[in-house]
């Protein structure tokens, strides 16, 4: 048991973190000269960037938009990203790995926080996953990929809030964390290659859209041969 | 099957590999990453990287010579090419020296503090000034395409035959330079690589390897990218090359002869046997092949020939760097895999960068098209973007990147995890000199004596001189020993007892006795430790932070005897022994293969610099 723990927040972690930073830059580096030379191509070369930053905007922070959409869905999610984003970063016990073996360390959370962002995010995961599943328009534009997801990402939330609040056993709380570090060396490994890129492509959405405008006559067709849909109403 | 894709696609997978090893080297040190010791401290990297890189760039002033020099005009389409690998050779050879270096950032150093006596400070400023040749004599090839630099390209070209002439004096100066630099290792050298003239050979073999790489490289390139290789030129090369391996061959084994090494050769041990080898694949067979004039134009003998020079004589190099020095050292060296893929990544990004160029600039005079960028080529699926890839040229930056992301984070995943967390200098317990008149000094029990004849120095000296050595004693001792307080042998070690002071039963202080009321208490608001004990004559520890910590075992026998030695030496008091500050004066013996066993030298190595040597301020001070 041990030596598969020592492997999976080892070399599989090694490999997983390493695939997720690069791959995030890949995809970022890529969508960006696609749109470079998309431009470039352009006919009509002016973009209207102060709209175009101020819908980005808008999206990062969606206050505005929750007027028109589901408020207690939207609420629920902006919250839960919240504590998926800061609890990874800011844990003590996760800096104190990052000060052992590559000696860079940086402030961390006070750990009631970190405890009320946790069961926070858990519970909201929760939520969300029954929002998916009752509320019917929601429902039609859900995925597969949305509920794995949301499962997946449930699992080192609750592995590591069992491990550091309850009094379990040693060979539980082993086990325990070997769900917790597989479950997040998966999570880094299917971030650059899913739905989840969206936490380096979110500013980049907005651009895309608003050269899709500028793009020459006729484009429609070769966007449609590109996504294999050749002769589609566009 | 498309090559120059294929051969893209490999280069970036081991570029990946390399760049992930590399990124370890530059956080952990060389001690994760290379099998590099004291006593091997050049290996792989040094052989490879920057004795056969160095060879291997020789193409650009051997071409440049043959066309501008000796007018051979049919020369013309391999001088682009060859300036381009010259020019990315010397880069290479840059990056990997940086990747070598204990301490890269210093690399600078050599343009402003001059050792004019040193033949590396040579090579090194040759290597600056050849480079900066090599980019003046090849920036009119990509200026070529932007028309607003017109003036400037037409400047460079006026002053061309210029910048030629500097390459090949600078080339001629550092290729054999390189040689000697191992004039100074007679005793550490093979005997059969050892040589007086070692300078020469290295200037004929660089030449050789020069012609060889330009043939390779036209036959590489040519094979990629499905162009009529060029023959007949390629065999010329492999005609003149033939007179060079001989003139190289008879120098050589005139020199063994003539030294009477001859015998060395077939006494049967590894070192004979690759010298054997090395002098089969890197000469004789070669020019045997092309002496044959039909195997000469033979495109399988072109490839197979050249190879071997440049095999054979990057192994020369790899030898004389550092391979067969084992024997005299007594060590054992084999690269770490993360060695071999540093170098293999720097020659494969200098491979990716003359694909590019060529594509885009003019090397030659049909540009090649990557068969990739074919407007009609039919689109294809592409898995990690899960899209019809409507462009190829797009579809090839998203293959290529992912390969290298996913080789990356493989590199990551392979890399020596134990050894990543290393703690700093391991606190070597020190042992007792043993002997009485005459100490044998052998603090970490590694079996290499310092032999201090005692009972002589105090003679020497006089009977006050006691305090010379013992400047201070540990509580209730008149004479302490070195290694009492000295009790580490490479760490420092922090000697202030500071229970002992606040305890009722040792000094019985209060907090406020040395901590200065209202202050926080720390090193930095206590206060020093001669304000107490005037007497005590502390070495020097002018860190405030490094107010309680004294020098390691090592520093303190080195700083002691050796600023001695120099002061009695420039007293000339000991007209006598001239060798007096050496080195060797003291470390009577060689180094020994227990060394490499009995501590953990290959994780704490960078550690190693920490040695403090004679400190010159103090030697002035007593001169005065």
């Amino acid at each position: 048991m041990s030596s598969i723990l020592e492997f999976a927040r080892g070399p599989l972690f090694r490999l997983c973190f390493a695939l997720m930073i690069l791959g995030l830059a890949r995809i970022l580096f890529l969508d960006v000269w696609g749109a470079y030379k998309a431009l470039r191509k352009a006919g009509d070369k002016k973009m209207p960037w102060k709209l175009i930053l101020s819908r980005t905007w808008e999206w990062i922070f969606p206050l505005k938009r929750m007027k028109n959409n589901f408020h207690f869905y939207s609420l629920l999610s902006i919250l839960f990203h919240v504590g998926l984003i800061i609890v990874p970063v800011f844990l003590f016990a996760h800096i104190q790995l990052w000060k052992i073996s590559v000696g860079i360390f940086w402030p961390s959370l006070p750990f009631n926080w970190a405890l009320i962002l946790t069961v926070s995010t858990i519970v909201f995961a929760f939520l969300m996953l029954l929002g998916r599943i009752i509320i019917k328009p929601i429902k039609e534009l859900s995925k597969g990929q949305d509920y794995l997801w949301l499962l997946l990402l449930l699992v080192p939330f609750t592995t590591g809030f069992i491990c550091v609040n309850f009094s379990i056993s040693p060979g539980t709380y082993q086990l325990l964390m070997l769900f917790h570090v597989l479950s997040a060396d998966v999570i880094f490994l299917l971030i650059p290659f899913s739905k989840i890129a969206h936490c380096v492509l979110v500013p980049l959405s907005q651009i895309i859209s608003g050269l899709a405008w500028k793009f020459p006559p006729r484009t429609d067709d070769d966007i449609c041969t590109t996504l294999n849909k050749k002769g589609a109403p566009v | 099957m498309n090559r120059v894709h294929n051969a893209k696609l490999i280069l970036w997978i081991i570029t990946g590999l390399a760049a992930a090893v590399a990124l370890n080297r530059y956080i952990f040190g060389l001690g994760v990453t290379t099998n590099l010791n004291d006593s091997t401290p050049w290996g792989f990297w040094i052989g490879f990287d920057v004795m056969g890189g160095v060879a291997l760039a020789a193409g650009g002033f051997v071409i440049t010579s043959i066309f501008y020099i000796m007018k051979r005009e049919e020369f013309h389409s391999l001088v682009k090419p060859a300036v381009l690998t010259a020019f990315l050779g010397y880069l290479a050879v840059i990056f990997g020296l940086l990747v070598d270096l204990g301490l890269p950032w210093n690399i600078w150093h050599m343009i402003i503090y001059w050792n004019p006596h040193s033949p590396l400070f040579e090579v090194g400023w040759c290597v600056m000034l050849y480079t900066a040749v090599l980019i003046l004599e090849f920036s009119p090839v990509p200026l070529e395409k932007f028309s607003r630099y017109a003036k400037i390209r037409s400047f460079l070209m006026k002053f061309r035959f210029v910048f030629v002439l500097l390459g090949i004096m600078l080339s001629t100066l550092h290729q054999s330079s390189l040689g000697t630099l191992f004039l100074i290792m007679p005793f550490k050298l093979y005997p059969l690589w050892y040589s007086n003239i070692l300078p020469v050979q290295f200037f004929i073999s660089a030449v050789s390897i020069g012609l060889m790489m330009v043939a390779f490289e036209s036959l590489v390139s040519h094979w990629l990218y499905r162009r009529k290789p060029e023959t007949d030129l390629v065999a010329k090369l492999c005609r003149a090359v033939v007179w060079v391996l001989a003139l190289y061959f008879l120098v050589k084994m005139i020199d063994i002869i003539a030294e009477g090494k001859f015998g060395l050769i077939f006494n049967g041990t590894w070192q004979s046997n690759l010298f054997i080898f090395e002098v089969l694949i890197s000469t004789i067979i070669p020019s045997a092949i092309f002496s044959a004039p039909k195997l000469c134009k033979n495109v399988k003998a072109q490839w197979i020939g050249s190879f071997m020079v440049i095999a054979g004589m990057v192994l020369n190099r790899l030898d004389v760097g550092g391979l067969v020095m084992l024997g005299a050292t007594g060590d054992s060296y084999t690269p770490a895999w993360t060695e071999i893929i540093i170098s293999l990544g720097i020659v494969s990004i200098a491979a990716l960068v003359f694909l590019f160029v060529i594509e885009n600039f003019h090397i030659w005079d049909i540009q090649p098209e990557d068969p990739e960028a074919n407007p009609h080529a039919l689109p294809t699926f592409d898995y990690s973007s899960r899209a019809w890839l409507g462009n190829p040229n797009v579809s090839s930056i998203t293959k290529h990147s992912l390969a290298f992301i996913i080789s990356f984070a493989a590199g990551m995943a392979l890399m020596p995890g134990n050894h990543l967390y290393s703690k700093g200098i391991d606190s070597i317990k020190v042992s007792r000199a043993t002997g009485v008149d005459t100490l044998y000094i052998n603090g970490n029990r590694d079996d290499q004596y310092v032999k201090f004849p005692h009972q002589a120095h105090i003679e020497k000296l006089g009977k006050d001189s006691c305090n010379y050595c013992h400047h201070l004693n540990l509580p209730d001792e008149k004479l302490s020993m070195c290694w009492e307080c000295h009790s580490s042998m490479y760490a420092k070690v922090n000697f202030f007892r500071h229970d002992w002071h606040a305890s009722a039963k040792g000094a019985n202080l209060r907090c406020n006795d040395c901590h200065k009321p209202g202050e926080a208490r720390s090193v930095k608001s206590a206060k020093s430790c001669t304000s107490c004990h005037p007497t005590y004559n502390f070495a020097d520890t002018t860190n405030t932070h490094l107010k309680h910590y004294i020098l390691s075992y090592t520093d303190a026998m080195h700083n002691l005897c050796v600023s001695c030695h120099l002061i009695e030496l420039k007293k000339q008091l000991v007209k006598d022994k001239p060798n007096l500050a050496q080195c060797s004066t003291c470390h009577k013996a060689g180094l020994h293969q227990i060394i490499t066993e009995d501590i953990n030298w290959k994780i704490k190595l960078p550690h190693f610099n920490n040695v403090i040597l004679p400190n010159a301020k103090q030697v002035e001070m007593e001169m005065k």
